[in-house]
């Protein structure tokens, strides 16, 4: 069998090393040492694109040549895994639906108005999964909704927008929900309804920027889910930071069942829920920064 | 959540926060974190035993934990004050081997335990003596720790156990040598694995032992109707396969593969095996779906690539599923994940043959941008003349055209004659100029009278492309175009002209390159740098030397880089590049030092470098020294290796030191 490496640039350890400091320092995605693999892998085709010879060249690239900015994208964009699909978590989105929302509707009840983050949403499945269930509960019918999904990498955003999905990205959608909220298009494929699509927005934003923080709007509920898996002790609490400043006071954040803030939640403070554990920014005393 | 509840969640709250808020140092902080190791909630008594670390005096700290050890009846406190107790390190060693004298077996089992948290060797004397404890309990707690500690003496210890009388024991050795990752003889773990209770454990040991008759075991347990059995079998079909790497795997797969194809409904039960949560079994059903070869398992093996890790793995796999695999791949894209979709597309570069070309165009259609790159290097490879017009229109794309044209030079090399009509009917249709640098490499002189004809084309790409491309055709109509091009008002039209006039080299080329030097813009002076590396141009040192002192990084590395090429690296530009601020061109100077012995003291300029605040700097100057092989300079390496503490600077001074000391 021809090996699947042929006639391609190694990439040195030192390089690995100087290309994940620059990768690390642009967006606190923390790529380990055991992964040399799959960087040399996923950044070839960069190398190809460029037409450079190997990966000192490209360091070099990505440091001094006039495109740089747009090419750490490029290649943070082939670095990042953009696995998502709808309804993922099951166990966490029955505790959302069945235990906040109502202290939600209740919190919220004069405003009518609810405000929800989806934090690294990749091409778009979590954030519309969310506005399907906030529909679903008939809670929200007439309220101001707004489901806010950012991403650092531009091209699921792109997918995102679209809206459009395939058979891998549903592989969890009870068929209830499949028949309510999408419409076929074409063999294998549906698009979000167009009601559910009207809840959700979109936006670039990269979480370790804290100053383009400013641009997401203030949010009762923030998901941000398998996204601080890539990211070291300090990024993280960096990113937390962020959140929790978009947060209204009282306002939650819901991870991925792989991660907490154990040493990292003193902004936080941590909600039994029946079905699940979630995070809380505390109330103010006086309702102040609201 | 009912009120009651939230109220006592609320109270619990209370109580966390309150232990977070103890002063360390404040007097009673002992008693009060003492206190919350006997709350009710988990988390306030870990919030307890985190406090407890932070106090002053660990020693008084210890004794407490340990006399919390001795209350029996209170599991909650107990098991706080051991995980405390294993965060507390050194202090906590003596205390703990004191406690393995207790009258009460069940505090010396505590002992036990904890010592193997804190995986010590120091105690490892002292776990081996445990290990003739008259209570069961206490000897398979210390088994298990000194599987935590491990040293020579321990792996002895736990093999000898393998024959010990109660099967706990036996367990506990067989989980310590898994921990230690210690196999002793594949035939005294094969004698393990048909007892029940060990059987999980020894397999996974197995997975240790070199391949062959232990492989032959591991695959026949994976007909167990017991599916925790099936799963340990795979974790060591795992284990076994990445201690060989992908490519010396022959054997291993022709056995694991003799054995599968005799067990039934191994197929669905591998694509099964490749859902799992656990990578490690992931891993291992990765193995045996290659192995067995079976085709309808394509799609499940591609999945498997969501988890990173297992990408080299997922891409070696899919190479052994064959082209029955591949067609299944190819006609499912659209149903795979992404990360999926972007393997099945590597694998499918290996596989293609010129029938594919169908398929691929169709995915052209819909593709992401990544997965396209990858499609169109497929398409090069099929060797098909089919491939050539796809792939000649998307020249016009400019994300793919570097990969299409490195596609199509590997077509060219098989239909010579079909690519160059492709390329000139799209030249014609002026499709995209990247068509034209293609043709340029591949016509020869016949196109040269239609490349001075692009190089006056009133659009600035043409022209470019027209002046690099002629280059390559001939030398002397290559220096009438780019002379012509470098008085061209648009950038990119005097660069293809830098670029061709390094490409020609000579004296002539280097008096233009000089006036190309002082560009009014960068992108031209940065190409002009490296023309003047590249085409030789001695009599532009000066130029450069000026250039390595310029506070644009970029302009000074490739200065560097070009002056080494010249073979003109003097010690004043040395000096010069090694103090620059910019790291990429000092690591750049040192690069060059190699090849300027004799015209600088470069061991001077390296050894000045050894101590540089950055880990890529000091590791350069390591490798600089040990190349110049000059003795003098070992006691300033020794002594910098003395202070390293960056793993691969380390490397690079401990192999400089070995060079230099002659070992
Ligand atoms: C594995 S996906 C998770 C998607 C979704 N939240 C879910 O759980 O299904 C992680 C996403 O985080 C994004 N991401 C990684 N680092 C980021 C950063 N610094 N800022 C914003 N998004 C980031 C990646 O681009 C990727 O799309």
């Amino acid at each position: 069998m021809p090996r699947f490496d042929e006639g391609r640039p190694e990439m040195t350890l030192e390089e690995f090393r100087l290309l994940r400091d620059h990768v690390y320092a642009h967006c606190g995605i923390l790529i380990h040492e055991d992964m040399k693999f799959v960087m040399e892998r996923r950044l070839w085709p960069r190398l190809e694109a460029l037409g450079l010879a190997d990966f000192g060249a490209y360091h070099r690239y990505l440091r001094y040549d006039a495109q740089r900015i747009a090419e750490l994208e490029a290649a943070v964009e082939s670095l990042t895994t953009h696995e998502t699909y709808f309804f993922r978590e099951p166990a966490q989105l029955k505790a959302f639906c069945e235990e906040l929302l109502p202290l939600l509707e209740k919190k919220n009840a004069r405003t009518r108005r609810l405000r929800l983050w989806s934090a690294g949403c990749s091409s778009g499945e979590e954030a519309y999964t969310v506005a399907m269930l906030l529909k679903d509960s008939g809670r929200f019918d007439d309220w101001d909704v707004e489901v806010h999904g950012t991403d650092l990498s531009r091209r699921v955003l792109a997918v995102a927008r679209r809206a459009e999905y395939g058979p891998s990205a549903l592989r969890a959608t009870p068929p209830d929900l499949l028949e309510r909220f999408f419409v076929p298009v074409g063999v294998n494929r549906v698009r979000v309804r167009d009601d559910v699509k009207a809840w959700v927005s979109f936006g670039h934003h990269n979480l370790a920027d804290e100053a383009a923080s400013q641009l997401v709007p203030r949010t009762d509920v923030v998901f941000c889910r398998n996204v601080m898996i890539y990211f070291d002790q300090a990024a993280r609490r960096r990113v937390l930071g962020v959140i929790r400043d978009r947060l209204c006071p009282g306002g939650y954040l819901l991870l991925g069942h792989a991660e907490n803030l154990l040493s990292l939640g003193a902004d936080f403070e941590l909600v039994h829920l029946k079905g699940d554990l979630v995070y809380r920014r505390p109330e103010l005393p006086n309702g102040e920064g609201r | 959540m009912s009120d009651a509840a939230q109220s006592l969640a609320g109270q619990e709250e209370v109580r966390y926060r309150a232990l977070q808020a103890v002063d360390p140092r404040a007097p009673g902080a002992l008693e009060t974190f003492t206190a919350g190791l006997h709350d009710e909630s988990w988390r306030v008594r870990h919030a307890a035993a985190e406090g407890l670390r932070r106090l002053p005096d660990a020693e008084r700290v210890t004794a407490r934990l340990i006399s919390v050890l001795g209350e029996r009846g209170e599991t909650g406190a107990r098991n706080a004050a051991a995980e405390a107790l294993a965060g507390m390190g050194t202090v906590a060693l003596h205390p703990l081997v004191l406690l393995l004298e207790h009258e009460d077996p069940d505090q010396r089992k505590l002992a036990a335990d904890i010592l193997g948290q804190l995986g010590r060797a120091e105690v490892e004397d002292v776990l081996l003596r445990a290990l003739s404890d008259v209570d069961l309990n206490v000897r398979v707690s210390a088994a298990e720790a000194l599987g935590r500690t491990g040293g020579e003496a321990a792996v002895r210890a736990l093999e000898a156990l393998l024959d010990a009388e109660t099967s706990l024991l036996r367990l506990a050795a067989l989980e310590g040598l898994v921990a230690l990752r210690r196999a002793p003889a594949t035939e005294r773990v094969m004698a393990l694995v048909d007892a029940p209770l060990l059987q999980r454990s020894a397999l996974r040991l197995l997975g240790l032992c070199p391949p062959g008759a232990s492989t032959e075991r591991i695959c026949q347990a994976l007909a167990s109707p017991v599916r925790s059995v099936r799963e340990a079998a795979l974790v060591a079909l795992g284990t076994q396969a990445s201690g060989l790497g992908p490519y010396a795997r022959s054997e291993l797969d022709a056995v694991a593969r003799a054995v599968l194809s005799r067990i039934p409904e191994m197929t669905d039960r591998v694509a099964q095996a490749l859902d799992v949560e656990d990578v490690q079994v992931r891993a291992g059903a990765l193995v045996a779906a290659g192995a067995l070869g079976e085709a309808s398992l394509a799609l499940a093996v591609a999945e498997v690539a969501r988890e990173d890790r297992l990408l080299r793995e997922v891409l070696f796999t899919l190479g052994q599923l064959g082209p029955e695999g591949r067609r299944l791949l190819l006609k499912n894209m659209g149903a795979l994940s992404l990360p999926a979709r972007t393997v099945a597309a590597e694998a499918l570069v290996l596989l293609v043959d010129a029938t594919s070309v169908p398929e691929l165009c169709a995915l052209l259609e819909w593709a992401e941008d990544d997965l396209r790159a990858v499609v169109v290097r497929a398409l090069g490879r099929t060797r098909s003349p089919q491939a050539l017009a796809p792939l000649v229109a998307l020249l016009a794309d400019p994300s793919l055209s570097g990969t299409a044209v490195r596609a199509l030079e590997q077509l060219i090399a098989v239909h010579p004659l079909a690519a160059l009509a492709a390329l000139e009917a799209a030249v014609e249709q002026r499709t995209t100029p990247a068509a034209v640098a293609v043709l340029g490499r591949l016509g020869g002189a016949q196109v040269l009278p239609l490349l001075r004809r692009l190089a006056r084309d009133a659009d600035a790409p043409w022209r470019a492309a027209a002046v690099e491309a002629a280059s390559r055709v001939s030398g002397d109509a290559g220096l009438e175009l780019a002379r012509g091009a470098l008085a061209d008002e648009s950038a990119p039209v005097r660069i293809a002209a830098v670029r061709a006039l390094g490409r020609q080299g000579g004296q002539e080329a280097g008096s233009f390159l000089g006036l190309a030097l002082k560009d009014e813009d960068r992108a031209v002076r940065l190409a002009a740098v490296e023309a003047v590396g590249a085409g030789g141009a001695t009599e532009r040192a000066l130029d450069l030397e000026a250039l390595v002192r310029h506070a644009d990084g970029a302009l000074a590395v490739l200065a560097v880089r070009a002056l080494a090429k010249l073979g003109k690296v003097g010690s004043g530009m040395l000096w010069d590049a090694l103090g620059h601020p910019d790291t990429e061109v000092v690591k750049a100077a040192l690069a060059a030092l190699t090849a300027a012995e004799g015209a600088a003291d470069g061991a001077a300029l390296a050894v000045s470098l050894v101590g540089h605040p950055r880990w890529d700097v000091r590791a350069a100057a390591a490798r600089v020294l040990g190349d110049l092989g000059r003795p003098e300079c070992l006691p300033v390496l020794e002594q910098a290796l003395s202070v390293e503490h960056d793993a691969l600077a380390r490397r690079a001074l401990v192999d400089a030191v070995a060079r230099l000391s002659g070992r």
